[in-house]
């Protein structure tokens, strides 16, 4: 459940009895005027259609990684608005989730011509072939997750409460959680301050039960959901300093609590010398987390195009940090349509506790993983946009697509022999397209 | 970040907002210069479908989050 911080209103506040004199033309002030009555003195998601009072936005995510996960996720989301500004909304999304991800171990580097068999976390008996002595180990997975999400924005005067919820559903993670938050309009309506809050309570289930940490599997720490708190907090101001320009920026905090480790993920045990791997041991993460983020963003008005920048700066307790930035530029083509080229880098430090492989002989940390996504780690995403209206329909349509590449450590210094000839992150080359509808009636 | 470096950042971040806050009279703009700020696509979040297709896909494969919103999660995907 996402709580977005609102841009600041621009409906018009009572007009001054004696506004100073503006070098504009009469002319550009009345059609000033119209485009204010007409578009702002609706609520955002009913611009999109004139007069309408129920607004239907639809998605289809097709996500998939070279050689590993695919994802296929349909949204559907309708929004009822109210003569009082008021807006109900209800989402229902669904994911469908196969593929195999990197378990955390790392290449046997022994030749194999044992033909394996694996339980996987779907409960499915599999039978793999003997790996190349390089070859990253994967897990398969299956698994389908339902999300249902609900709103209510009320705006009154200068403020605007939102209240929201969601339920989610996977064979081995529950969601539920709420959140609040209160907009306040200043200085005439050129800045708004939000505030917010959410809470989520999750449960953790995993398949064939949650193992205990740093061992080799085979005792469970509990047959039963482990439970995962998040509370979180939001403060923001967005301010119009020009007729062109909107700025925002805003911090949030996050505190984690209770069953925060991976239950599939594990580390692999080195020889000191040789670097064959001798065993492996699950992960174990820490129990408590306190995440931090400060993001900026601009949206600038050139003479038709319009450009997104943003900047995000994150740090939690787990000495992760990590700065992202993004930019796009929206393009108009003419006839309703644009075109929205998108680029965007994100670069992280690894956690405290992360660690390639541990080492035979050595003693074993309080916590350890050695999930990539909480290691060194780059992400580059290149892609664009394409918005238009068919000729003679209503709603507006949009397909995307974006390369994702992921880049990590190929030849990190914690391991030995071996292992330091192998290429140990392999980049994560992912595709992504998306079509989206929406509809006001 | 060390506490001193903090409490830099957490300075600059302060006046920064107050700036935006007070902003100066030049910059001020009129209810009848908003014709363009009414324009859907002059929000900090004009697509909120697609960022949030977005936020899924960045928070399942890093291992950060957070950003303009709050109460994430209510995935097992990280």
């Amino acid at each position: 459940m996402r709580m977005q911080l609102t841009s600041p209103p621009t409906s018009p506040p009572a007009l001054p009895a004696d506004p100073p004199p503006r070098p504009s033309s009469i002319r550009r002030k009345l059609s000033a005027a119209a485009c204010i009555l007409i578009a702002s003195g609706l609520p955002a998601a009913a611009r999109a259609g004139a007069g309408a009072t129920t607004q239907l936005d639809t998605s289809l995510l097709l996500y998939g990684e070279q050689a590993r996960a695919k994802v296929t996720e349909p949204v559907v989301r309708i929004t009822r608005l109210y003569s009082s500004g008021q807006r109900l909304s209800a989402q229902l999304a669904l994911d469908v989730i196969s593929g195999a991800s990197p378990s955390g171990a790392l290449p046997s580097g022994v030749i194999s011509t044992e033909v394996q068999t694996r339980t996987t976390p779907s409960g499915n008996v599999e039978t793999i072939p003997p790996p190349a002595p390089d070859q990253i180990p994967t897990t398969t997975f299956k698994d389908t997750r339902v999300a249902f999400d609900a709103d209510w924005t009320r705006p009154l005067g200068r403020f605007t409460t939102t209240l929201g919820g969601h339920v989610s559903h996977e064979k081995d993670y529950q969601s539920l959680g709420g959140n609040a938050k209160l907009s306040i309009d200043v200085m005439h309506r050129l800045a708004t301050i939000t505030i917010g809050g959410g809470y989520n309570h999750d449960q953790v289930d995993p398949v064939g039960g949650t193992p205990v940490g740093l061992t080799d599997g085979s005792t469970l720490l509990t047959s039963d959901p482990s439970k995962k708190e998040v509370s979180s907090a939001l403060v923001g101001i967005s301010r119009v300093l020009t007729r062109r320009w909107l700025v925002g920026v805003a911090a949030t905090r996050a505190w984690e609590r209770g069953y925060l480790t991976e239950p599939y993920k594990v580390l692999s045990l080195l020889d000191p010398t040789s670097g064959l791997t001798v065993g492996q041991l699950t992960e174990k993460r820490p129990s408590t987390r306190v995440r931090g983020d400060i993001q900026a963003s601009s949206v600038y008005h050139l003479s038709r195009d319009v450009l997104y920048t943003s900047y995000r700066y994150y740090r939690d307790d787990w000495s992760l940090k990590s700065h992202t930035i993004d930019t796009k530029y929206r393009h108009e083509l003419g006839g309703q349509a644009y075109l929205e080229p998108h680029l965007r880098y994100y670069t992280q430090s690894a956690a405290d506790f992360y660690h390639t492989a541990l080492i035979q002989g050595e003693a074993i940390p309080d916590y350890a993983t050695a999930d990539y996504r909480v290691g060194h780690l780059q992400t580059g995403t290149v892609g664009a946009t394409l918005g238009f209206h068919l000729f003679g329909s209503p709603g507006e349509w949009s397909l995307r697509g974006e390369y994702v590449g992921q880049f990590g450590e190929s030849h990190p210094n914690d391991v030995t022999g071996v292992q330091q000839d192998f290429n140990l992150f392999h980049p994560l080359n992912i595709a992504t397209f998306v079509a989206a509808y929406s509809v006001g009636f | 970040m060390s506490a001193p470096s903090r409490r830099l950042v957490a300075a600059a971040l302060l006046l920064s907002a107050l700036a935006m806050l007070n902003g100066c009279a030049a910059m001020n703009v009129q209810p009848w210069d908003r014709d363009l700020l009414a324009q859907k696509k002059m929000s900090l979040n004009p697509n909120p479908m697609l960022n949030a297709v977005d936020d899924h896909i960045y928070f399942s494969k890093e291992g950060s989050t957070g950003g303009m919103d709050v109460g994430g999660g209510g995935c097992g995907c990280n």
